[in-house]
This record gives C-alpha cells, sequence and structure tokens, in this order.
C-alpha cells in the first residue's frame, strides 16, 4: 500500500469515527426536531372537519389563506410592533452595559456577566410572576411612586408591562452577543479615529458601531425572534387583552381546535425567523 | 534633567515638553521629562519596553493626558486637547487600520472627519497613495494587504492631513528583517521629501541610530540623554545609554578632576573633559570602553602616553570580518574586537597581551 493510500485510508476512518460520535445528537435531533417540523408542516397543509378534528385528507392551501385576513394580520402586526419596540429598548439598554462590562478588569467583567445570567437561575414562570407583584396595583412599584408624588401607577395587564417583561426576559440574549463583539474591537482603533479627527459620537459611528455590527444583529435576532412568538409574559402579564401570535396559535391549538390553522402559523413564524438567522449570517460573513 | 547636547533653543520646536510627568494609579511611566524636537527633524524616543517612551509619544498624541508638566505643540499648549484637536498624526503599531474599509477609505478617513469637500480630498487621497506607491490598491481591504503594504497605508492615512509633527509607535516592529531594512530606507526618504518633523518610538537601537537626526534614550520613565546618533555613541553620559547602544565594557573609578579617573585598580588615565553639571569631581564613575576601540599588542608595546592594561587572553571568537577576545585581568574581563586582517596579529588563549585606547576614545558615564 503506498504512502498516499494509507493517508486516504486513515482520513476515512477519522471522517467515520466522528460520524459515529456525532450520532446521537443526529438520532436526537431528528427524531425531537426534525420530524415534529414535517408533522407541523404536513398539518398546516390538512382540513378542519366541523366537529373539529383534523381531516388528513383533502391537501390545501386554506390555513395559508388565513393569515391575510384581517384579524389573523393585526394579530402579526401588533406582535411584529411589540417584538420591535422591546428590540429596541434592549438594544439601547444592553449597548452601554456591554461596553462597560468589556472595559473592565477581567474579575470584574465576569461578576457582570455572571450577575447578567443569574436571573436564569430561576423558573421563568416564577420570575414573570414576580414581574406580576412587582407591577400591580398596590405593588412596590406603585407605592414608590405614590411616595415619590407622582401617583399611583398600574402598568399590570398593560402593553407596557408586557414590554417591560419581554425587554427583562430577553436583555442577557442582547448584552452577551454585544459583549462578545465589543470586546473584539482593538482599542487602537477608537483611537486611530480620535487621532485622525474623529469626534467621539463620530468615531461610534464610523468605526465601533460597524465593527460591532455582527454583534447587534446577533443580539437583535436573539431577542426579536422569541420576543414574536412569546406566549408565556403577554399573557401573565398583558393579561391576555391584546392577542398576540403566541397566543394566537395556542388558541388555535387549544381553544379553536383550528390545528391547520395553528400549524400553517407555526411555519411561518419559523420561516421567517430562519430567514432574519440566514441575513444575519451573511452580514456577519461579510464583516468578519 | 541632564540633557547634554542639541536642544535647540528656538522658541518654536515644533514638540516641546517641560517637567512633563505621567502617573498611572501608583506607577510613574514618565518621570519630569524635559525635551525640545525641533521643526523637520527626524526624532527617535529609544529604550527598552516600559521606559516611558511610548507613554511619552501617547501624551504628544493626545491619547494620554499629562499628570504634570506644560507641552507644547508649534508654540502652542496641548497638554489638555483631545487628539482630534492636535496637529498631529499617529502610524500605530501594527496599524490600526480600520478593517471594515478600503485603503481609499482608511486614507482618507481624517480628512472626510474634517469635512474637506470631495474633490479636495479625492486628490489628496490620490496623492497619499501615490507618495507611498500604493497606487492600484485603492478598493483592497486591509486584510488583503501584506505587512510592509499595511505600513504604507497607515503612512498615507496619516500623512495625507499635513500634520505638523508625525508620530510612529514601533513603526517597523512588525515586520520581518529584510522588508524592515527596506522600509528603514523608504522611511528616512518619505520623511526627507515630505519635510514634517518625525518623532518615533522604537526598542531597536540600530534602528533608531539608522533613521534619526537625534535620539533621546529613556529608562524607567526618565530621559537620560539626548544628541545625535555619533554623540550618543561616541559621548553617553550614562552607563545605560553606553549599555543600550552598542556594546562596551565599564571600568569602574572616582573622577579626580575633569580630565582624569582614578580606575579601582589605583591607574590614573586621562579622559575627556566631563561637564560637571553632568558629573561632579569625586564622584563615583564609570569609564565606558567600545571593544572595537581597544587596541591589543604585546606586554611592553604600548606606544608612549597611553593608559594600558596587562591581562592574558581567555578566550578568542572569531566572527568572520572581526575576532573578539576576553582579556581577563586581574580585576575584570575587558571585551576586545579586532579586525581579522592578515597584518594583525592573531592572540591565542594564555597569551600575555597589553591593551591601549586613545584617550579621546573613551567616555565617563554616570554608574
Amino acid at each position: 500500500m503506498s504512502v498516499g493510500e494509507a493517508e486516504l485510508q486513515r482520513d476515512r476512518a477519522e471522517r467515520r469515527r466522528g460520524l459515529f460520535l456525532a450520532l446521537p445528537s443526529f438520532v436526537y435531533m431528528i427524531l425531537f426536531f426534525a420530524l415534529p417540523l414535517v408533522i407541523v408542516l404536513v398539518y398546516s397543509f390538512a382540513t378542519r372537519t366541523s366537529s373539529g378534528s383534523t381531516s388528513l385528507s383533502n391537501w390545501n392551501l386554506d390555513a395559508y389563506r388565513k393569515l391575510g385576513e384581517p384579524i389573523v394580520r393585526n394579530v402579526v402586526v401588533r406582535s411584529i410592533v411589540l417584538a420591535v419596540i422591546t428590540t429596541a429598548i434592549c438594544l439601547v439598554v444592553a449597548y452601554p452595559f456591554a461596553w462597560f462590562c468589556a472595559h473592565q478588569r477581567p474579575n470584574v467583567r465576569n461578576l457582570l456577566l455572571v450577575a447578567v445570567m443569574i436571573p436564569f437561575w430561576t423558573n421563568f414562570l416564577v420570575r414573570n410572576y414576580a414581574w406580576r407583584i412587582l407591577l400591580s396595583t398596590g405593588g412596590p412599584l406603585s407605592s414608590l411612586t405614590e411616595r415619590i408624588g407622582i401617583g399611583e401607577t398600574n402598568l399590570l395587564f398593560t402593553k407596557t408591562a408586557v414590554v417591560i417583561g419581554l425587554v427583562y426576559a430577553f436583555l442577557p440574549f442582547m448584552i452577551l452577543p454585544l459583549y462578545a463583539s465589543i470586546d473584539r474591537i482593538d482599542g487602537r482603533l477608537i483611537e486611530a479615529g480620535r487621532d485622525l479627527y474623529g469626534s467621539g459620537s463620530q468615531t461610534f459611528r464610523r468605526i465601533v458601531l460597524p465593527l460591532t455590527m455582527p454583534g447587534v444583529i446577533a443580539g437583535s435576532i436573539l431577542v426579536f425572534v422569541p420576543s414574536m412568538g412569546a406566549y408565556v409574559t403577554p399573557e401573565l402579564l398583558g393579561g391576555g387583552k391584546e392577542t398576540l401570535l403566541g397566543s394566537y396559535i395556542v388558541t388555535q391549538f387549544l381553544t379553536a381546535r383550528n390545528w391547520p390553522v395553528g400549524a400553517s402559523m407555526s411555519f411561518v413564524l419559523m420561516a421567517v425567523m430562519l430567514v432574519s438567522t440566514i441575513i444575519y449570517f451573511r452580514a456577519g460573513g461579510k464583516n468578519l | 534633567m541632564t540633557e547634554r547636547s542639541g536642544s535647540p533653543s528656538n522658541s518654536h520646536a515644533a514638540v516641546s515638553l517641560r517637567g512633563i510627568s505621567k502617573i498611572f494609579d501608583d506607577v510613574t511611566a514618565v518621570d519630569n521629562v524635559d525635551l525640545d524636537i525641533a521643526d523637520g527633524e527626524f526624532f527617535a524616543l529609544l529604550g527598552p519596553s516600559g521606559c516611558g517612551k511610548t507613554t511619552t509619544l501617547r501624551m504628544i498624541a493626545g491619547l494620554e493626558i499629562p499628570s504634570a508638566g506644560s507641552l507644547q505643540i508649534f508654540g502652542e499648549e496641548v497638554g489638555p486637547l483631545p487628539p482630534n484637536k492636535r496637529p498631529v498624526n499617529t502610524v500605530f503599531q501594527n496599524y490600526a487600520l480600520f478593517p471594515h474599509m478600503s485603503v481609499e477609505d482608511n486614507v482618507a478617513f481624517g480628512l472626510r472627519m474634517r469635512k474637506v469637500d470631495k474633490a479636495e480630498t479625492a486628490r489628496r487621497v490620490a496623492e497619499a497613495i501615490s507618495l507611498v506607491r500604493m497606487g492600484g490598491m485603492e478598493a483592497r481591504r486591509p486584510a488583503q494587504l501584506s505587512g510592509g503594504q499595511q505600513q504604507r497605508v497607515a503612512l498615507a492615512r496619516a500623512l495625507v492631513n499635513r500634520p505638523k509633527v508625525l508620530l510612529l509607535d514601533e513603526p517597523l516592529a512588525a515586520l520581518d528583517l529584510k522588508l524592515r531594512q527596506e522600509m528603514q530606507f523608504e522611511l528616512k526618504q518619505l520623511q526627507r521629501e515630505v519635510g514634517i518633523t518625525f518623532v518615533f518610538v522604537t526598542h531597536d537601537q540600530e534602528e533608531a541610530l539608522a533613521l534619526s537626526d537625534r535620539i533621546g534614550v529613556m529608562d524607567g520613565g526618565r530621559l537620560l540623554q539626548v544628541g545625535t546618533p555619533e554623540e550618543m555613541y561616541d559621548a553617553p553620559v550614562d552607563r545605560f545609554v553606553a549599555d543600550f547602544i552598542g556594546r562596551s565594557n565599564f571600568l569602574h573609578g572616582t573622577l579626580e578632576n575633569s580630565t582624569t579617573v582614578c580606575l579601582s585598580n589605583g591607574d590614573r588615565i586621562n579622559v575627556p573633559v566631563v561637564d560637571s553639571d553632568v558629573i561632579a569631581v569625586g564622584d563615583a564613575v564609570q569609564v565606558s570602553l567600545r571593544p572595537e576601540r581597544v587596541m591589543v599588542c604585546d606586554p611592553h608595546e604600548v606606544p608612549e602616553g597611553h593608559a594600558r592594561l596587562q591581562g592574558r587572553v581567555a578566550t578568542v571568537t572569531f566572527l568572520g570580518n572581526s575576532i573578539v577576545y576576553h582579556v581577563q585581568l586581574d580585576w575584570m574581563t575587558v571585551v576586545v574586537e579586532t579586525d581579522h586582517r592578515p597584518d594583525l596579529r592573531r592572540r591565542a588563549v594564555d597569551d600575555d597581551v597589553a591593551l591601549w585606547w586613545r584617550d579621546d576614545a573613551i567616555a565617563v558615564v554616570r554608574p
């Protein structure tokens, strides 16, 4: 056997071994992710019978057509607006914090980053109930504003409460990618910008922001996507007054028993998220 | 501070530092530095890492604010001004080119920030790019350039702004040896062409000697000596300077009067006149004896009227164009470097020899 052949054979063996090691995760992902997704897709083309069950025959696009109806469109638009607001607030709040973190001594920054992740140690549902108490009439926030003299506030079951809850829930997803991209910037580039007659804000706009764009986009997607489909927070803090996409899908499955519509909406939501993720990687690829 | 020579008295020095200090937390990075750099000069700040040279440069650039002292550029106090308000530009170590911009946009950056009109910007950018011979590369990103090309773009990006002073932080350190030598030559050429004052920081003594009109050697935050390359080599006033620029032997002794040193073995030798402002009579001093300025001969052949040292050859090292002897005296070892020529007798290990030198070949330095 020639040397080249031996090399080739070893390469092949190595590839086989890699595949073997990755097999469990492959199987898991196919079984619990890809397959259910296919089922959702299949159901979105099915028909709802008058009794509320789903007939797996008679394939059609009715469920997708329903997405064009004004009620559904309103739900979608409302969800997008809310997700955009949430993302924007997260971005504005997270950027300075991430910047601050990246410019601390290593032990301080680690402490800060751990602090960012502390909320994850408590159950998401519990945290939402905590916000209910905080925001309720006669709750801590309300008594605080009353004492200051602004008067009683009643934020619970408002859009504001939902935004507060979503920002709170997803802020870490904005902070971490921003921190990573800010941390990567060579400080000398900022100095060079200042040296070349850039003011602080010009240097930020022309150098820092473009270089941290991958972090901005990654963070925005990570906040926007779950905000779009959020269910628990709008239910608990918004009181379900205004239907958002997440609640709407749940309603379709559990209450209206219209599985095809629920499935089609889930699928469209996923497609939107997939497309935005692809856009992110394209944009990131150009910059890195 | 002791500046031995070459401070221009001109009131419009390009850069003028008076009592400049920089203290970080509890570390004094730069300690009470006085320095004048003349207009059009190619000036090197030379020293080992951590000596304060880069901090000094950064203070001139405005990237650090001095803790104390006065810093003037062409007579204008700039101490507290931010970098964008100073008529200086910097070529950063590793160049700090903006990775998300083309060569052209990098070079145009400073002009755009200052809102120079478009036609003028385009013209000056093209001019700067051709000055550093980077024509045809305008659309490239920094990552697509070699080290030498990045260096040129960094130069163009700074020079396009026509700064009154160009600061260069270890401009050649990132290049490999051959390219470094090439760029040395180009840098010198470029400075002559544009006529701008260049201040550069380096830890490489050869680079400093080859490039600069004057050198300032720093150590431990202090500016030890300023002078032309020849002055720094021939007449160092500080042991650190003599040791950092070239190599030297150091004979311990005491300054008896301005032209005599009593060595620690009791010999008295004549030395070039010592400036009493720098070293006082009675001070402990060292005599710097460059290896290539020491002559080797047979014990009794030292020419009349010269100081001599008796010793025995301990090692002989052949280096091609020269031979290095370690000569063991009874109180120290002296390194001697002689030419390798057929007409010079080669000494062998254990030969008894005498060492001598011309009185003007040595320098008295602070220990």
